[in-house]
């Protein structure tokens, strides 16, 4: 399974949010740290980042201050607010739901109906 | 919660545009660098690491332009686009800008005039008062009985009461509702002026204070011992007073007392009521000594005072009701024989007092409904311009949607540019409303003492912004949505040449709409007109044309009654004397005026409680008052001087009753020589019959009246004249100062101006629905030309072919006429329908006219076929005119 995946549609958003809720981070590093999770399994365009985090954080489920980085520079750290906690909670379920659904259904055998 | 969210982090990039591009390019500089930096950690030379971390990016000014867009931060500059993009398609049809503008103007500009007419008597608070939503006013109510006739002011006594013992206010002023004429002796010229009586606590508990001087205390309005003093108007200081800075403390001879002036009222304060601005305010407590009315104060049935509470901080209105109830009830058990049944009501101190909101917000209501049908008629008529247009504008759009422009941006541009239009629309009709709210003002009788004030405020801006945005974003939304189910293929391909069916059913319907509109309101207005020359000609029971009248107050003077007669006599004498006048005489009021005198009349000698009389209304009359205003007599006689003079309440006087009367009492008999019972006077012989008039409206069923021979104080002059009584009012003026310089007539008018007053509802709506009807009619007429002529333009091909073919002018007439007039047609079975429903509400002002009347019905339907047929006549001739051969030819 060495082969890199395409993210699904719609689904970088609950990544991001996951990502940041382990503790903030810059653009940067949500990229590595989603990368870093997935074992390197998932293709991200690093492009579309940006328009992501600016929509969540218009959106208030992520906020966003300047910072230092690791290497002493100024880098814009993102952070999950209350309502993006809320949101990734919805999400998640909501996913791990969907999940089981499809895999009901993909699962099934012709025995079993 | 994401939404303030997101209107937050809107308005921050809209108000820091640059910090946004700042932060964007440090932040993706920083991602590109950090990401070069790994790379050169595993190994890869500088150059070639930046090289690749920017390969891998991608395109850096695409990411920002999603990230702008995620931010919502392209949203003005695209409106800025559409914008100039809008006025250049505007500035390219000039004509039919023009025409849209135009009819749009006059419909919003119409509106805003009768809204802030709405604004003005509904909606402005009082001005100059501190907290107006604080305060409350309260009424008396007869319990069990329903309308406005059940609502009574309060006597000074309850005032007194309601002040002392509520709870609920921190305090509670009252003042004058009906207020006085009060004659102002300027050194032996006497002049009418307005004044409020108030409570103490009136300037003080409103938070009103003065310009000059200081304005009443409240030891000022001492029962018993009041201060004569007076707080004048602003604007009677600066108009009589000539802004005399050192007029506090001089003093003025009001109605024969002299009273000192302490202060003046800043400009802008007009007291509490609508449309009443009082000369001057003086404490309640001097009500006796300038209107020389004993027991004023003292009479628990004389109904005059309007109260108003200021609620205490921490007590709603509920509460404050339930308290007033209570009070109500416990007065009620104090003075069962004058409070029985009196409950208390309070509502919003508002300039139209509580509970004669609902008559006026009723009339107003209907105007703005009338006038929203002729902005609708207006916003129909652009609909179809701008319709023809976007037909037009199908291949722009085509282009602009191949090109890559989304719904959403081509709807917005064709929002973008209507809301431009009504914009530009509203703007105007503001202009028209500051023209067109002195006219209507101006068609106030003359001899109501009411100044109303229409303000041009922020209510009535805001309004008409709202209304102008909301007829742009309906007159934008069709064509717009329209304009994006355009097919673009085949319109770049040239194949859709001629208009769609479905568009030219749209319009259709809309004409077919706005002439059923067009239907409604002009029926409306022929109903008024016709109602309003039926009100002209109701014969009213007496002369309109030869009398002048003026009326005369000596009483107030504090005259003693001998003093009072001689006047009266002095001054018959010599106006009998002049060249024209062939008789005058008296009357306490003129009928059809404010003022009423109601009674109830028995037959015999004797007043027998517990029966019940026929209720009459009574006028006071002099000798000659018949022959002076052309009533005839019917039988019997007219009053002798020497009965005018004889003392009331004594038996053995004299009446004379109207024809309504001697039907009610003793139907075909002879009525004179025998006697009834009027209230007090008991055994009054009848001397006379006369014709029966009207006394209380024009339209009003024939009402029994009693002539009495005894006038009060106060009395009209009526004076009769061969010629034209306006060159009589002169001589009036100069008979009335040279009998007696300190008296003063209010209203010295003609009879034909004082009819004004009982005409001006029926005058107002005829005028108002007039105008309106007849731009309903210009208005639909130029948009049923509009849209034939369309019509007949993109037709050309087709006409021209048929007469190729053979059809004859006359044929091709009958296709253009027969398309215009089937809709109007149906657009006029529509409005007719819609008539029956809607003209029941107009019945109430309507003369001897019934709201279905069918000659009006007929006529008005004859002259809308009509003016259809002429508007659909002149594109039709143009299209009879088409040469075949041209018009093949241009294909």
């Amino acid at each position: 399974m060495d082969k890199q995946l395409d993210l699904l549609q719609g689904t970088l958003d609950m990544l991001i949010l996951k990502a940041v809720s382990l503790g903030p981070l810059h653009g940067y590093g949500i990229l590595l740290r989603i990368q870093q999770i997935s074992k390197d399994r998932l293709e991200i365009q690093q492009g579309s980042l940006y328009p992501a985090l600016y929509r969540l954080e218009h959106q208030g489920w992520i906020a966003s201050e300047w910072g230092e980085s690791e290497n002493k520079r100024k880098a814009k750290y993102y952070r999950l607010t209350a309502a993006g906690k809320r949101r990734l909670q919805a999400e998640t379920e909501n996913w791990n739901s969907m999940a089981d659904v499809i895999a009901a259904i993909l699962g099934t055998k012709p025995e079993e109906i | 919660m994401t939404f303030w969210n997101r209107l937050r982090s809107w308005w921050r990039v809209i108000l820091d545009r640059s910090r946004l591009e700042n932060d964007m390019d440090a932040e993706l500089r920083f991602h590109v660098e950090a990401f070069a930096e790994d790379l050169v950690r595993s190994g890869m030379a500088r150059q070639e690491a930046m090289r690749r971390a920017c390969l891998e990016f991608g395109g850096i000014e695409r990411t920002k332009e999603e990230c702008r867009d995620a931010r919502g931060a392209n949203i003005l500059e695209a409106l800025a686009q559409d914008l100039r993009y809008g006025l250049r398609m505007l500035r390219k049809n000039p004509g039919s800008t023009a025409a849209v503008v135009l009819a749009l103007a006059l419909g919003i500009g119409l509106n805003a005039t009768v809204f802030s007419f709405v604004n003005a008597l509904l909606l402005r608070p009082p001005t100059g008062v501190e907290a107006p939503e604080k305060f409350f006013q309260l009424w008396l109510h007869q319990r069990g009985t329903s309308g406005i006739e059940g609502y009574l002011p309060l006597t000074y006594p309850d005032y007194v009461y309601y002040r002392d013992h509520n709870q609920s206010f921190t305090g509670m002023l009252a003042f004058d509702g009906d207020p006085e004429s009060v004659i102002w002796n300027r050194s032996g010229e006497g002049q009418v002026v307005l004044g409020q009586l108030v409570s103490g606590n009136f300037f003080s508990l409103l938070g009103v204070n003065a310009s000059l001087g200081r304005t009443f205390l409240p030891e000022d309005d001492q029962p018993g011992n009041p201060h004569a003093v007076v707080v004048l108007g602003h604007r009677f200081w600066q108009q009589h007073l000539g802004s005399d800075p050192k007029v506090v403390g001089k003093s003025l001879l009001l109605n024969g007392t002299s009273f000192t002036v302490i202060g003046v009222a800043p400009g802008g304060f007009a007291g509490l009521l609508v449309a009443i601005e009082p000369d001057f305010w003086a404490p309640v407590t001097v009500a006796e000594q300038i209107l020389h009315d004993a027991g004023r104060l003292t009479s628990r049935q004389g109904y005059w005072l309007f109260a108003v509470g200021r609620l205490k901080p921490g007590v709603d209105a509920p509460r404050a009701g339930a308290e007033v109830n209570l009070l109500a009830q416990l007065i009620e058990q104090e003075h069962p024989d004058t409070n029985k049944n009196l409950g208390a009501n309070l509502f919003p101190a508002t300039l139209v007092p509580g509970p004669y909101r609902g008559y006026v917000s009723a009339f107003t209501g209907l105007l703005l409904a009338v006038f929203g049908l002729v902005l609708v008629i207006a916003g129909v008529n652009a609909a179809t311009l701008l319709l023809a247009r976007a037909t037009g504008r199908a291949r722009e759009m085509a282009i602009r949607s191949a090109l890559g422009a989304g719904r959403g941006r081509l709807i917005r541009q064709m929002l973008v540019e209507s809301t431009l239009l009504s914009g530009l629309a509203g703007c105007l009709g503001l202009l028209l409303a500051c023209w067109t709210s002195p006219l209507l003002l101006a068609l106030k009788p003359a001899g109501l003492p009411i100044t109303l004030r229409v303000p041009l405020d922020w209510r009535v801006l805001l309004f008409t912004l709202l209304v102008s945005l909301f007829t742009g974003i309906v007159l934008g939304l069709t064509p717009a949505l329209r304009s994006v189910q355009v097919q673009v293929a085949p319109i770049l391909k040239d194949e859709a040449q001629s208009a769609s069916y479905r568009k030219s059913r749209l319009r259709s319907f809309l004409m077919i709409a706005e002439i059923a509109t067009c239907m409604v309101l002009l029926v409306g207005a022929a109903l008024c007109v016709r109602s309003l020359l039926n009100a002209n000609s109701i014969d009213p029971g007496f002369d309109t044309k030869h009398v002048a009248i003026a009326t005369l107050d000596p009483g107030s003077l504090g005259y003693p009654e001998a003093k009072v007669r001689g006047f009266y006599e002095q001054l018959s004498r010599q106006i009998s004397a002049l060249p024209g006048v062939s008789s005058a005489s008296f009357v306490n009021h003129l009928p059809l005026g404010t003022a009423r005198e109601q009674s109830a009349a028995i037959e015999g000698t004797h007043s027998a409680s517990g029966q019940n009389g026929v209720s009459v209304d009574v006028l006071r009359v002099a000798p000659g008052y018949f022959e002076t205003m052309g009533i005839s007599l019917l039988r019997g006689r007219d009053f002798l001087p020497r009965e005018s003079e004889a003392p009331g309440g004594a038996t053995g006087g004299v009446a004379i009753i109207n024809d309504a009367m001697a039907q009610k009492l003793w139907s075909s008999q002879d009525p004179v020589g025998r006697r009834i019972t009027l209230g007090e006077d008991t055994g009054l012989e009848i001397i006379g019959v006369v014709k029966t008039g009207k006394y209380r409206t024009l339209g009003e069923d024939p009402i029994p009246l009693v002539y009495l021979p005894r006038l009060p104080g106060r009395r009209t002059l009526v004076v009769r004249t061969s010629g034209d009584p306006r060159f009589l009012l002169d001589a009036i003026r100069r008979e009335i100062q040279a009998v007696d310089a300190s008296i003063a007539a209010t209203d010295l008018e003609t009879i034909e101006q004082y009819m004004a007053l009982p005409l001006f509802p029926a005058r107002t709506m005829g005028l108002l629905l007039g105008a309106s009807g007849i731009l309903a009619l210009v208005l639909t007429s130029i948009g049923l030309f509009g849209v034939i002529s369309y019509m007949v333009s993109q037709r050309t091909h087709e006409v021209g072919v048929r007469m190729a073919l053979g059809a004859s002018q006359h044929e091709v007439l009958k296709l253009v006429v027969g398309h215009g007039l089937t809709m109007a047609l149906i657009g006029l079975a529509v409005g007719l329908a819609a008539t029956f429903g809607l003209t029941r509400f107009l019945s109430s002002l309507l003369y001897g006219i019934q709201p279905s009347d069918p000659a009006t019905l007929l006529g008005v339907s004859v002259g809308l076929i009509f003016t259809a047929s002429l508007a659909c006549y002149i594109p039709a001739r143009r299209a009879m005119s088409v040469d075949p051969i041209v018009a093949l030819r241009y294909e």
